[in-house]
């Protein structure tokens, strides 16, 4: 069949009210009476708090109440675990440490919230956090991992042994077997540093007690409305229905903003109730730095073992991972970091152990990426490495060792982030990877363009990077499908939504199944009224699950469309088609009835209805993977280095993307230049300073530098799709994948400019400052 | 943050000495500085205020000399806070004889910045706090000419 | 409540072509009156130093951050925010560009991007890729990579020549 609508760049059906200013965001909800919250944060990052004097606040004017942990009382207690070590997985240690609400006794990272002012106006409220005395006992700061670990290091949790927050070993095969074959065996210590989200839109919340409904109402910008609307109420004491919870417009999530309870999650909707009045929080661009979660810091031991001819034989990683003051995000991000170790790549033999370890900085959760890109990285300098201790070619290597097309569905034997068996479940890699190499010439420009280049004293470098992402996981999403009296389409799903066109990308599906336009069929996602389950928006799954999701809905109103409309149109089901808004009967086109009608004769006034039928156009469908669907692609890029200033100049970038069936190409690319921008961020800008006491050097836009329209290149983007076989939709996620192999591929590139160097890249993010120190430290050995 | 530098004084080391002791003395030669109280035989407590680039706000704290050696050395431990943030130092002062009538002054230390400071203001740190050294010492330069001329 | 207004300032401002006259405290940001005192909530506050340049706003046809303004600088002077620019029904051809070359994601900058983007385009309707991007310079975008932005200013420009 043709597709009249999937796989279309139809424009997207949300943005006139973006472009015009008329879409709600968080802080653009105005209730009358509504106050407003600034919280007092540490500025210790490691300190016991021995007391807090919060009278002179409470008597500034203007000032409504002054809460710290103590106020609390009973209704103080940490958020609750979101993700749980692996039921079935054998040998791991967790030790789960939740965040708090407000600080009790001990700091545990600077920003942690201490009190919270609520006032007439966000003006008072922050001059008033400024009267809070607060005398703390400053405790040495836990910083770098290794250290952490140390026996005789400074406790994050004085209860635990140790900083270590859990531990978990995973192999395929037999590691040290595959090591006495090998012709060569290379081990690197690899650092990965940490970054921010930077979403534009910074966080906050809104809550309105409704004393006399006894209804409370809470916007947040959130990824997952629906389990924050479940927390809050079994933490309030109130029903789920008690509680509706609202993700309007938000301006970028990127994964932090998929972090629950946040203190201020914990704190606003709790004081709206015991003050019956609105309350409205929002963070502003500092606190964005300290208190939104960040994501990253990663420290490997690797070791690749490989044939003389360059095949891998095996692969070990022991790695730390830092997940800050608290665990809340359990084994995801070091899970995904394995789950991508191994790449695309045909590994038969894994070996690998990580440790999540406390330290007193920011929480981590994912961040767009979520563990992936270290992974990536870590496997694709094990692949430069190897390449040039062996005199291979780049290319040659990596292709000598993808996983071939007959291989899928291909099993790992490991788990993934989501405790299901990592199994890729198909592709044509090898087909990506040409592709990439052919859109960028590299034959050609290695050959014939490169050595002129570097004749003319030119620091240019060409890199390849192949990269797999796991995404669209379970556990479900859900959506109701609805035919309105009008013809049009109402749809509405539990995920939230921040930018990534679901508006128009699930109208698309609808379209397809019932013959309407796609700006006839009108989306609710992010609202916990119009749908009741649901888990968020995370892991690239938007359009995987949910998006399967309302495919399966649209496909049963299609069937009762069809069913009703034959009786209707005294015409047999196979001979109907969805047209325009009609069901029409094939070869007579002015015998029918249109969809708006078909809704009114389903939903009768009077008179019988047959038995065991459903009143209306409407169904509810879910949608549940066996286990992810994973997507392949492939980076290349042509850079050209100064190398005075070390400034860099991206001549050509080009990705070819495998995401399975293309929904909308427009927002596939836009989603894919999102992701390369961040990534260039992770590569060669973005990098929190923490220093050794904890402290965030850098928390602010003029310090930390987010890539600006001057540093992106123009991509070049093509596709390929080997539909997914887990899902009818064909389709895999895409929403991280731009950002996942960037910094190996820069890295790559780097060391092909500067070949005659002996430059070697051994972490991430770098900068103009550290490439410059890297390559004197070359001169110097 | 490490700091470290050295200052050529217009004076013996005895004057110099002195002055560095005398509270009221440092009062007019640290720059912000709005009140430097004695509390103790050591011990001194006060306000500066500070600016560094966007930053701006008050610190209330204690300054402790130690390890006192007249009129060669002493240790000075600083810590402050105020709603900006907070700062730590510690720092060795040396003081040599140049010649007979100049005294060069040795200064190694180590600042500890938190909050605001530290996380809007880090940038400029460092060039905020060596030009207020750089301009303390002169003024106590010239004081210390004023007296003896 | 015991807050009371200290030296408010009779301010008279014209906005959207409308003209405002309203009491406001001098500390009181350009970027929160507009949002806040007149609803105007289409000027989003991203960083609030002065860096992502979300809030711009035009002041007398100038592009200007409203975060750090104080709203009684903008006394006797005309304000354009994004909600000065089109309609939903009838969109200005830079925000038609934008929906056309999905020149947006989450949306949140693009009021920012849009003011910017109408003086730019007033001072040079016929900019080079190149030119656009430095001008697009000073307003961040985390969803984007910039690059349907650039093409979403190139198709403006098309349409404002015609």
């Amino acid at each position: 069949m043709i597709k009249k609508f999937i796989g279309k760049r139809v424009m997207r059906n949300e943005d006139p009210r973006l472009l015009t200013g008329q879409a709600q965001f968080v802080d653009d909800v105005e209730i009358p009476g509504m106050l407003h919250a600034a919280f007092l944060r540490s500025d210790y990052a490691h300190a016991r708090l021995l007391s807090i004097d919060v009278s002179a606040a409470r008597q500034h004017p203007g000032v409504v109440a002054v809460f710290t942990a103590e106020d609390m009382g009973d209704d103080w207690f940490p958020g609750p675990p979101l993700v749980s070590p692996p039921p079935t997985a054998k040998d791991v240690t967790f030790h789960s440490r939740r965040q708090v609400p407000l600080v009790k006794d001990k700091v545990r990272h600077a920003g942690e919230a201490i009190a919270v002012v609520i006032a007439e106006s966000r003006y008072i409220a922050e001059d008033a956090v400024e009267d809070i005395l607060v005398e703390f006992e400053p405790l040495e700061a836990v910083v770098d991992l290794e250290k952490a670990l140390e026996v005789n290091s400074v406790l994050v949790h004085d209860d635990l042994e140790s900083n270590l927050a859990a531990q978990m070993f995973q192999q395929k095969g037999d590691y040290e077997a595959a090591r006495q074959q090998a012709d060569l065996v290379i081990q690197r210590r690899i650092v990965i540093e940490r970054g921010a989200a930077a979403a534009m839109e910074n966080r906050g919340i809104v809550a309105h007690w409704d004393a006399k409904s006894q209804h409370l109402t809470i916007w947040d910008t959130t990824q997952a409305p629906i389990p924050i609307r479940n927390g809050t109420a079994a933490r309030l004491g109130l029903s789920e229905h008690q509680v509706r919870v609202i993700a309007p417009f938000i301006g970028g999530g990127f994964g932090p903003k998929i972090m629950m309870f946040y203190a201020e999650e914990l704190v606003i909707p709790w004081a709206a109730k015991k003050l019956n009045r609105p309350v409205k929080w929002i963070e502003d661009r500092r606190e964005n730095f300290y208190a939104t979660t960040q994501e990253r810091g990663q420290v490997h031991d690797v070791e690749i073992a490989l044939s003389r001819d360059g095949h891998i034989l095996g692969l070990k990683d022991n790695f730390l991972h830092d997940t800050g003051a608290y665990d809340p995000y359990g084994l995801t991000i070091p899970l995904n970091t394995q789950s991508h170790d191994m790449g695309g790549y045909d590994i038969k033999n894994y070996s690998s152990e990580f440790k999540v370890v406390f330290t007193n900085k920011t929480i981590v959760t994912p961040v767009r990426g979520a563990g992936r890109p270290q992974g990536i990285f870590v496997i694709e300098r094990m692949m430069d490495a190897a390449a040039k201790e062996l005199g291979m070619d780049a290319v040659e290597i990596r292709k000598r060792n993808l996983i071939p097309p007959e291989a899928f569905p291909y099993e790992h034997k490991i788990i993934d982030q989501a405790f299901a068996p990592l199994i890729f479940d198909s592709g044509n890699y090898k087909a990506v990877v040409d592709k990439a190499l052919d859109m960028i010439g590299y034959d050609k420009f290695v050959k014939e363009e490169q050595p002129h280049l570097r004749v003319d004293g030119k620091y240019v470098g060409i890199a390849i990077a192949p990269f797999v992402e796991t995404t669209g996981v379970g556990p479900y999403e859900g959506a109701r499908v609805t035919v309105e009296a009008s013809g049009k389409i109402n749809v509405a799903t539990g995920i939230g939504t921040q930018g990534q066109g679901h508006f128009t990308s699930f109208a698309q599906i609808v379209a397809e199944q019932l013959g309407v336009e796609v700006n006839d069929v009108r989306i609710v996602t992010g609202d916990t009224t119009e749908f009741h389950w649901g888990t968020g928006t995370f892991a690239s799954r938007g359009a995987v699950v949910a998006g399967n999701a309302v495919h399966a809905a649209s496909s049963i109103v299609r069937k009762k469309i069809l069913k009703l409309a034959s009786k209707v149109l005294e015409a047999p089901e196979d001979e109907l088609e969805l047209e325009d808004g009609q069901v029409r009967v094939a070869d007579i086109p002015q015998k029918s009835v249109s969809l708006g009608e078909l809704a009114v004769l389903a939903n009768p006034l009077r008179g019988a209805v047959e038995p065991g039928t459903e009143p209306g156009l409407e169904s509810t469908a879910y949608f549940g993977p066996q286990y992810g669907a994973t997507a392949f692609g492939t980076h290349a890029m042509i850079l050209e280095v100064d190398p005075e200033t070390m400034m860099i100049k991206i001549r050509r970038y080009v990705t070819v993307e495998d995401c399975g069936t293309v929904l909308n190409p427009l927002i596939l690319e836009g989603q894919i230049h999102g992701g390369v921008s961040m990534g260039l961020g992770n590569a060669y800008y973005e990098k929190l300073h923490f220093d050794e006491n904890g402290q965030l050097l850098n928390a602010s836009f003029a310090d930390y530098l987010v890539v600006s329209a001057t540093e992106m290149p123009r991509i070049e983007v093509g596709h390929l799709e080997t539909r997914s076989t887990l899902n009818e939709l064909g389709a895999k996620g895409v929403g991280e994948a731009g950002a996942i192999p960037v910094p190996a591929l820069f890295a790559q590139a780097l060391e092909n400019a500067f070949h005659d160097r002996k430059l070697e890249i051994l972490e991430m993010p770098l900068s103009p400052n550290r490439l410059f120190e890297l390559l004197n430290e070359e001169k110097s050995r | 943050m490490k700091l470290e530098g050295e200052y050529t004084f217009d004076g013996t080391r005895e004057d110099v000495w002195k002055m560095v002791r005398d509270p009221q003395v440092l009062a007019t030669c640290v720059p912000g500085t709005q009140n430097l109280r004695m509390t103790g035989e050591n011990e001194y407590e006060g306000e500066i205020q500070v600016r560094i680039g966007p930053i701006a706000g008050t610190f209330s704290g204690r300054l402790l000399v130690a390890n006192e050696v007249p009129p060669v050395s002493c240790t000075l431990t600083v810590e402050g806070t105020g709603k900006v943030g907070f700062l730590k130092g510690r720092g060795d002062v040396a003081l040599s004889e140049q010649g007979a009538s100049q005294t060069l002054m040795k200064y190694t230390g180590e600042v500890q910045i938190g909050g605001k400071v530290a996380s809007v203001g880090q940038r400029l740190f460092d060039t905020v706090s060596k030009s207020m050294i750089k301009q303390g010492l002169d003024k106590l330069n010239e004081i210390l000419k004023t007296s003896l001329a | 409540m015991e807050t009371t207004l200290q030296n408010v300032f009779d301010l008279a401002v014209t906005v959207n072509g409308t003209r405002y006259e309203q009491a406001v405290e001098p500390r009181i940001l350009l970027s929160d009156f507009l949002r806040h005192d007149l609803g105007l909530t289409g000027t989003h506050v991203g960083c609030e130093h002065g860096v992502c340049g979300a809030c711009t706003v035009l002041l007398d046809g100038e592009p200007v951050r409203s975060c750090l303004m104080f709203a009684v600088q903008a006394h006797g002077r005309e304000v354009t925010t994004v909600e000065g620019l089109g309609t939903i029904d009838h969109l200005h051809p830079i925000q038609e560009a934008f929906q056309e070359a999905h020149g947006l994601q989450c949306g949140f900058c693009t009021p920012g991007i849009l003011t910017t983007v109408k003086v730019f385009l007033e001072q040079n309707p016929n900019p080079s890729e190149e030119e656009i991007r430095e001008a697009l310079s000073g307003n961040l975008c985390r969803c984007t990579g910039y690059q349907h932005i650039v093409d979403a200013v190139q198709l403006a420009a098309e349409k404002m020549r015609k």
